[in-house]
């Protein structure tokens, strides 16, 4: 599914932001990338999605290499990739419907499909009773639901998630991380990128541990180390 | 398809009424710019049609000795009309001189009376030669040096324009130089109010375009409606300059009338004979500038 070979990101002027890094996740996997500040998870994140281009190496996702994808190709990525930010990224004068619904109208979505699916997806994510709340009335765990709901409107095959938590109390975390799960279960390769070591201790599956911009660790049903 | 146009249509009149007095802004820069680039237009029409009246009266007479054999007369004016200077020869035979000079002056009885002691028709044949433009008189009266009919010449006669063109050129060369120099301050202005336009509308709305973005918005569909409303914008503006210009030009023209002298310099009826391609044409270019602009400034500010 997703596969870096050799991939090394330098920021200018001369910013370590990955190096060397060789990688390979498959379909259906759930994946927690963690390590201290700084070290290059983001930036990982980041060039799944095309923010950032690799400085050497090559990426692929899906067999789709996506090392130099061209900028009229992003958007096509994009709306197979979901992807979640620990500051939600919601439109504050727009209710929930209307932000999930947002993400199809941008991607010229008919409006009775756009009327099917953001029902269907504000369900997964528990939110039916909060379709014309603004993003101000919501705690942050249903702002963040808002948000994952949000990436699934293309049903996409990978989800990211960039600290999805860091702004939530133990208990909404849990619920969040929970409803990764939730959606891992049903098939999409999800990449959560953590600082939580209790978290990454539930979840009890792979773990990619980086240092510095490289892999040190990589292990299955692995735990927090560090 | 059709979803999408509707819906970057509302984003683009969103841009309009949000800022709602940038746009006012861009509208009236546009509209001063379009408005001097008009002027300009009316001048060069109106100093086309001065310089052409001027020029429809410049005319050499030529008066022939009164005995001149009628071959001379012909061959004179065979050759005036080989000359590329010359527009039109038209011949005034002795007898037509004659009425014609009564018909002048007839009011006053001196003239008629010592015309009469003359006794019979003192004229003879006369050419009036008109003149293409005004600096070709002198190779006009140059060529009546011509020896085969130079003598049977008694008189030339002229009324020298060239100066009154002159001036009215340099005139018009001055007027036309400073609108110019306006004109190019303004389109200036006007292309970076618009990119200032588009910038601020970017950062107004750069949560929204980084969300469109991130749920894999085409780039497409983030630059039209900036584009659309620049589009809209130049279009409001063209329609205002309509709006100005026509009632303009209806005050205008009578007191052009007035200097010209004559009833009409026909510069309203050349307005609605050109103005769809005159108009359209400037909205044609006022489109490209400003998509130019605004294209501009998303490179700078969109990064797509
Ligand atoms: N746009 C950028 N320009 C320059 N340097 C950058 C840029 N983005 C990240 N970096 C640097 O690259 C390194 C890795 O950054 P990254 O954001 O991937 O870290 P991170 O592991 O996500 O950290 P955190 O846990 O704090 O989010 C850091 O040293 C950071 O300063
Ligand atoms: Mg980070």
């Amino acid at each position: 599914m997703i596969k870096f070979k050799n991939v090394s990101k330098m920021y200018p002027p001369n910013i370590v932001g990955l190096e060397e890094i060789n990688l390979h996740i498959s379909a259906g996997e759930f994946v927690s990338i963690v390590g201290q500040s700084g070290t290059g998870k983001s930036t990982l994140a980041k060039m799944l999605f095309a923010e950032e281009r690799p400085t050497r190496g090559t990426i692929e996702i899906g067999g789709w290499d996506i090392t130099n994808i061209r900028s009229k190709d992003v958007p096509v990525l994009r709306r197979q990739i979901g992807v979640v930010f620990q500051d939600f990224k919601l439109l504050q004068k727009k209710t929930v419907y209307e932000n999930v619904a947002f993400a199809l109208q941008v991607a010229g979505v008919m409006p009775r499909r756009i009327r099917e699916i953001v029902p269907a997806v504000l369900n997964i994510v528990n939110l039916d009773k909060m379709h014309e709340r603004f993003p101000t009335q919501l705690s942050g765990g249903e702002q963040q639901r808002v948000a994952i709901a949000r990436s699934l409107v293309h049903q996409p095959k990978v989800l990211i998630a960039d600290e999805p938590t860091g702004n939530l109390d133990t208990l909404n975390s849990r619920e969040i991380v929970d409803l990764l799960q939730r959606i891992n279960e049903f098939g999409t390769t999800v990449l959560l990128v953590t600082h939580d070591r209790e978290i990454v201790n539930r979840i009890k599956k792979r773990v990619i541990t980086l240092e510095g911009g490289t892999i040190v660790s990589d292990v299955e049903q692995g735990r927090y180390k560090l | 398809m059709f979803v999408s146009t509707y819906r970057i249509t509302k984003f683009a009149f969103q841009n309009f009424w949000r800022n709602f007095w940038l746009s006012v802004i861009t509208i009236t820069m546009l509209v001063m710019t379009l408005v001097t680039v008009n002027i300009l237009l009316i001048l060069n029409y109106v100093t086309d049609q001065a310089i052409s009246s001027v020029e429809d009266r410049i005319e050499v007479s030529v008066y022939f000795e009164q005995d001149t054999k009628q071959e001379t007369v012909d061959s004179a004016v065979s050759y005036l009309r080989g000359l590329s200077q010359v527009r039109d020869v038209v011949t005034i035979s002795p007898d037509d001189a004659l009425k014609r000079f009564t018909e002048q002056h007839k009011d006053s009885p001196v003239v008629l009376d010592s015309l009469n002691e003359l006794g019979g028709n003192p004229f003879g044949a006369t050419l009036i030669v008109k003149a293409k433009e005004a600096q070709d008189f002198t190779q006009i009266l140059d060529a009546l040096e011509n020896p085969q009919f130079r003598d049977a010449i008694r008189e030339k006669d002229f009324s020298d324009y060239q100066q009154i063109i002159e001036r009215i050129q340099g005139t018009t060369e001055r007027i036309r130089f400073f609108g110019l120099v306006i004109m190019g301050i303004f389109i200036a202005i006007a292309i970076l109010i618009v990119f200032n336009t588009v910038r601020i509308g970017i950062f107004i709305h750069r949560e929204e375009i980084g969300i469109m973005r991130l749920v894999g918005a085409s780039n497409w569909f983030i630059k039209a409606p900036f584009l659309l409303e620049m589009i809209l914008l130049s279009l409001l503006a063209i329609l205002l300059v309509v709006a100005i210009i026509y009632p303009g030009l209806a005050a205008l023209e009578p007191k052009f009338s007035f200097f010209f002298a004559n009833d009409s310099i026909g510069l309203i009826d050349y307005f609605e004979k050109n103005g769809l391609r005159i108009f359209g044409i400037e909205f044609g270019v006022l489109v490209v500038l400003t998509l130019l602009s605004t294209s501009l400034a998303m490179r700078k500010y969109l990064k797509v």
